[in-house]
């Protein structure tokens, strides 16, 4: 990593880490949302960015790992060591089983993720007697770990940044290592990955299941700031979110998810204070996204970089 | 007595009511170099993808020193032995060369799992992969985006990707399409100069770079074989001469 960076992270940690002394409540609440929505965003951007599959189906590993750790902890009183854990689980498992779906491609994957997404709504919505249909589960308790608990909204956003940084490092381990490497030659060109050796529908499959396991540890988390969790958690729009995050911050980087979870949030809530239709808005930039800045913000800001950093030709 | 690396036998593929592929047996010794050669649509590039499991046939069966292959997917056969190129160049245009050698050295052994280490932790690859762009001539491309390379470096890229997976039998499949008389001359230069161990089966339209390097040619003609011989038998007959040539 260059200097530059380096310099440029070490602020953007040090900005994160004075937050809720600087910008109060609102801000630190909204910024727990943006790593925890980009946390999922960047779940589905290891199959949208890396391996060039389109998966919408994200919302159900969330959900079901929020739902797990919601139940365990409210009703069977199951300390927050176990729940969590439980909840990741639960949520790798069911994307272990939704895997199957990378027998397809395109078009096909897209829409057997929709229909499997559809699956689990369903479940959340009319399985009431189990999901408490739709007012879901209430009053989840801060997370603790024997006596050392979240107290506050602050403390539990630094919980969170502490483990999205653990994440995105590890991601960043995973991304470029040979399996990394192995599905972006999958996303250029499979029939060539075939030939060199590859099963590549194994290789998307693992890639699927990782994914799953990210997507429900930030369900976990969500669950946990978010208090009570219903059928929403597990709707479509979610998992259409998850992926215009990924595609507005910069699909297949790390930073991106989180900056365009950042935009979506920032946006939706500002809008969403003068105007009724902000989903309009939201369709708009998302539009504009995919038309003029397809490589998202980062691509953006490279574009910018190189512009202005760019020594000037010599003149004929 | 040894078995032969490739065995084809009634070998069929039928695209709709067509037979691309129509029948076709062959056979080439451990070591051959074996040239296919025949008229635009005789079935040779269907005949490739069949017998390295790209395309699965109608009918017919493939083996590989012995073992039948037919059921085997195209990555098991690689892992088995089988390198192929692609008529039409097929490598990773977002990926740097290297990162593209990366993933021909990794992909027949255990380390294209590994997800906890970084690429550039293995040193034994990366020196590897700089060995193999150095055999056809482009180390100093390693670090390039492979889109920023000319077609030339990328069909030069090609035959470098279908080496690195440790080959028994190697398929090329036109490698010096569309490339300059000097380019053509170089990388049929390097052909030339592979290892004997390595089994060569080529699909290539220029007559006289295939019958340079054969030592049997097989003629396909309509999805048939039509001859099969030494480069002179080949040269010699009048029915070749006649589908390939256009002329008595």
């Amino acid at each position: 990593m260059d200097r530059g960076r380096l310099a440029l992270g070490l602020v953007a940690l040090a900005a994160a880490l004075a937050l809720p002394y600087v910008a109060g409540p609102f801000w630190t609440g909204l910024a727990t949302q943006m790593l925890i929505f980009g946390l999922l965003a960047l779940s589905v951007d290891l199959l949208l960015g890396h391996a060039g599959l389109f998966s919408l189906t994200h919302a159900s590993f969330f959900a079901v790992s929020a739902y797990t750790v919601a139940i365990l902890q409210v009703r069977y009183a199951v300390p927050t060591a176990l729940a969590a854990p439980a909840g990741i689980l639960a949520g790798t498992l069911l994307a272990a089983v939704f895997g199957i779906s990378v027998r397809t491609r395109g078009v096909y994957f897209i829409l057997i993720t929709i229909a499997l997404g559809y699956v689990v709504w369903g479940v959340a919505h009319r399985w009431s007697s189990f999901t408490g249909g739709d007012n879901g589960v209430t009053n989840v308790p801060f997370p603790a770990i024997g006596s050392v608990g979240v107290a506050s909204h602050t403390q539990y956003y630094y919980l969170v940044l502490a483990v999205v940084i653990l994440c995105a490092l590890g991601y960043r381990v995973l991304i470029r290592s040979p399996f990394g490497l192995g599905l972006r030659g999958i996303k250029a060109s499979e029939t060539r990955m075939q030939s060199l050796g590859y099963r590549t529908s194994a290789h998307l499959y693992a890639a699927f299941v990782l994914s799953g396991a990210l997507a429900s540890l930030a369900g976990v988390l969500y669950v946990y700031y978010n208090r009570f969790v219903n059928p929403v958690a597990s709707s479509f729009p979610i998992s259409v979110e998850a992926a215009l995050m990924a595609i507005v911050g910069g699909s297949g980087t790390i930073i991106g998810p989180f900056l365009g979870a950042g935009v979506v949030l920032g946006l939706r809530n500002w809008v969403s204070s003068f105007f009724e239709m902000h989903h309009a808005i939201m369709g708009a930039v998302f539009i504009a996204t995919v038309l003029w800045a397809p490589d998202g913000l980062v691509g953006v800001a490279g574009r910018l970089r190189a512009r202005f950093s760019q020594p000037k030709e010599p003149g004929p | 007595m040894t078995p032969f690396a490739i065995e084809v036998g009634a070998l069929a593929k039928v695209f709709g009511g067509l037979a691309a592929v129509d029948g076709v047996s062959l056979s080439v010794a451990a070591g051959e170099r074996r040239v296919l050669i025949g008229p635009n649509g005789a079935g040779k590039t269907t005949l490739f993808h069949c017998i390295t499991g790209t395309l699965k046939p109608t009918r017919g069966s493939v083996s590989l020193f012995g073992r039948d292959v037919t059921r085997d997917a195209e990555y098991r056969r690689t892992a088995l032995g089988m390198g192929r190129t692609f008529q039409i160049t097929n490598v990773f245009p977002e990926l740097t060369l290297l990162e593209n050698m990366t993933l021909a050295i990794v992909g027949t052994d255990r380390r294209k799992w590994v997800m906890h280490r970084s690429v550039g932790a293995f040193a034994e690859v990366r020196r590897q992969a700089l060995e193999g762009l150095e055999a056809v001539g482009l180390a100093g491309r390693a670090a390039q985006p492979v889109k920023l390379v000319s077609y030339g470096e990328r069909r030069q890229l090609e035959l470098a990707l279908a080496l690195n997976t440790r080959p028994k039998v190697l398929f090329l499949d036109e490698p010096c399409a569309g490339l300059s008389p000097s380019e053509r001359q170089r990388i049929s230069k390097m052909i030339g100069a592979l290892p004997r161990d390595i089994t060569l089966v080529m699909i290539e339209h220029d007559m006289d770079v295939a019958l340079a390097l054969a030592d049997r040619v097989t003629v396909l003609h309509q999805g048939k074989v039509i001859l099969e011989g030494t480069p002179e038998e080949v040269r010699a007959n009048a029915e070749v001469r006649e589908v390939y040539f256009g002329h008595g």
